[in-house]
């Protein structure tokens, strides 16, 4: 089987997470892939997303999660410059190998750098890819696109290996409509690596697809960028999906970036309200094992975050969840300051896990 | 997990009491459209004999990917599709060549609720007229009260009722197709990957909504998902449906325990879970299934 030798030749996954310790500290040391400043993003006098700090080292996987309407998808928009025509954003996004900041730069300067230096996954495979021209020809047109293959030929062949590399083989001359829906983002992931870009963005690259194929489609994302040591950004609703992949995490909620931190640190022991919801809210497991010892059949509810997300602009001034919150007091009126650092932190004024709330 | 063995399982129940749904080796075939005036047009078989029995007040759920039949066989329990060959009961009611005029029992008695609530609400309805409509449709009064009960009992105010579907997010949408669906009274209800568009924390919403409304109403449930770990929260029992067929059938917790069909055995794995990412497991563990598994 061609997985067989895919597993063979790219870089041992296992290999990946014993350094990867090693990979967040070396980040903080190496100049980041991506560095992001106070990104704020607003629509007349509306702001969406406000000071967004982030950056990606170079190899690192770090995961945005958030529920709809967070602003997750907003920020990865601003930081390709890909905003709808009356949506501005204003703050610095810099990309290592780039002279120039990305927020303010000219379009044509910016398509030199999208889907070269940095390239996205989105999250609707039909929409992104174009149904009138042959996958091969799709992903061969990237690479001629930024000029890294200087004719169609050598581009298409190196486009047919990008595809057997996502295990599409024998498919080169398909069109879009004629793949399954895991088939189509593994051709738009080949566009996405084509010129193997420093920094990979994914948007709910698997949130429409069958678990199975979920499972493939992450394998080949951690494939890609680890074969090219790329960093990848990947934005996610799926607390576990995020778990799987990523070395580090940063929880959105109204515009704001609410918590950050290395994974396992944020998922054993979240200290933002909003980060513990949305975690008791995924465990279907701890939710089944309630409480023993009852004979009659009791049914487990789930913990939920109470109310929905509000629209935008309709979030609270002070802290953005405290409208949803159980623990909110009069205090969260007022913004809670980052507590922690850079890596690791918080901005709630009653985390959990503190003694004294 | 003991704890999961708590509710009567189907075994344990009086064999007195006939299945409300039961489906006996049904088949669906679809022609394909013509390739050749000399050959003969190409089959796919969607259902390949397929069996199963719903108890009353069961909760009941079927997982298989995409393409796997579990559409077709919802369509056909609801007497939407007729299969090729094979029965369904409903009901104690043989629904499988009866007219659609005679269908009006099955109409009242089992409502859907589907996985796209955009595209199952009409944008141009308000939410009252929506939620009203299986009973106009059955020839009952459609009284503002039942709306406005239909509307309290998944969660919404009032006000709701007047606005259209547009005006609400994915999780409040879902909620209206479940009102939509409990308007008529109905005895079973069937969903058909209703949280599969949802964010975790409305997912939880629903699903508990969903449950609550089960137990209160004294529902039958026929839950259809690809996400095995969703229909363990939801349901007593499950079927595994692949390529048309039911490859395992048993209690949730056993099945999603110990799966022993290898393709369930796939599809556990494959299915991310915080505790098992934390433990290191990566993308690759997720496509190959435990070795050492039970037969």
């Amino acid at each position: 089987m061609s997985s067989q030798a895919d597993r063979q030749t790219s870089v041992p996954v296992d290999a990946v997470d014993v350094v990867s310790p090693a990979d967040a500290e070396a980040s903080e040391a190496a100049p980041a892939v991506l560095t992001v400043r106070g990104l704020t993003i607003s629509v007349r006098d509306l702001e969406l997303v406000s000071d967004v700090d982030l950056s990606v080292g170079p190899g690192e996987r770090v995961g945005l999660i958030g529920e709809s309407g967070s602003g997750k998808s907003l920020t990865a928009l601003g930081i390709l410059g890909l905003l709808p025509e009356d949506v501005t954003a204003a703050g610095s996004v810099r990309l290592s190998g780039i002279d120039h900041d990305l927020i303010g730069a000219g379009e044509r300067r910016l398509s030199r750098v999208r889907g070269n230096h940095l390239a996205m996954v989105f999250q609707e495979p039909m929409t992104a890819l174009n149904p009138t021209m042959r996958i091969a020809d799709q992903v061969a047109e990237a690479m001629l696109v930024h000029r890294t293959q200087s004719n169609r030929r050598t581009a298409r062949a190196a486009a047919v290996e990008l595809l057997d590399r996502v295990q599409l083989t024998g498919i080169a001359r398909a069109y879009p409509h004629q793949l399954s829906g895991g088939q189509r983002q593994r051709v738009v992931l080949a566009i996405a690596l084509a010129n193997d870009p420093a920094l990979l963005i994914c948007d709910e690259p698997t949130t429409a697809l069958d678990v199975t194929v979920q499972a493939m489609v992450l394998d080949l994302i951690l494939r890609g960028v680890t074969a090219r040591d790329s960093a990848l950004l990947f934005i996610t609703h799926d607390l576990a999906v995020v778990a799987t992949i990523c070395q580090r995490v940063l929880v959105m909620y109204g515009g704001r970036v609410v918590e950050s931190g290395p994974v396992r640190e944020v998922f054993t022991n979240p200290r933002h309200r909003y980060t513990e919801g949305l975690l008791a809210a995924s465990d279907l497991e701890a939710a089944d094992s309630g409480p023993v010892g009852t004979s009659e059949p009791v049914r487990r509810r789930l913990p939920t975050i109470q109310g929905t997300v509000p629209a935008a602009g309709h979030f609270p001034d002070g802290c953005v969840f405290r409208t949803r919150c159980p623990h909110a007091t009069e205090v969260c009126a007022e913004r809670p300051p980052w507590t922690g650092d850079q890596t690791r932190g918080f901005a709630c004024h009653h985390p959990a896990g503190a003694d004294d709330v | 997990m003991p704890e999961l063995y708590r509710l009567p399982r189907p075994t344990d129940r009086p064999p007195a009491v006939d299945p409300v749904i039961k489906v006996t080796d049904v088949t669906r075939d679809y022609p394909r459209p013509r390739t050749s005036l000399l050959k003969r047009a190409e089959v796919v078989h969607a259902l390949r004999g397929v069996s199963l029995e719903v108890q009353p007040g069961e909760r009941f759920g079927i997982v298989g990917e995409s393409g796997c039949g579990k559409s077709t066989l919802l369509r056909i329990i609801a007497a939407l599709d007729r299969p090729t060959s094979g029965r369904v009961v409903v009901d104690g009611t043989d629904i499988t060549r009866l007219p659609e005029r005679r269908l009006r029992f099955l109409r009242e008695n089992l409502q859907l609720v589907f996985q796209d609530p955009m595209s199952s609400l009409d944008p141009r309805m308000r939410v009252r007229d929506i939620i009203a409509e299986p009973l106009v449709v059955q020839g009952h009064p459609a009284s503002g009260a039942r709306v406005r009960e239909l509307l309290d009992a998944v969660g919404l105010s009032a006000d709701a009722g007047d606005r259209y579907p547009h005006q609400f997010s994915g999780g409040q949408r879902q909620r209206i197709s479940i009102a939509r669906a409990l308007a008529p009274n109905p005895k079973i209800l069937v969903a058909d990957e209703p949280v599969s568009a949802l964010d975790v924390s409305v997912r939880a919403q629903v699903l508990n909504l969903i449950s609550d409304l089960v137990d209160e109403l004294d529902l039958t449930l026929v839950f259809v998902s690809h996400d095995l770990s969703v229909v363990k929260h939801v349901c007593d029992r499950v079927a595994v449906m692949h390529a048309g067929e039911i490859v395992e059938t048993g209690t949730t917790g056993e099945v999603y325990a110990a799966p022993r069909h290898p393709y369930t055995r796939r599809l556990v794995a494959a299915i991310p879970t915080i505790p098992k990412a934390l433990a290191g497991a990566t993308p690759e563990d997720l496509l190959t299934p435990p070795k050492g598994a039970p037969r």
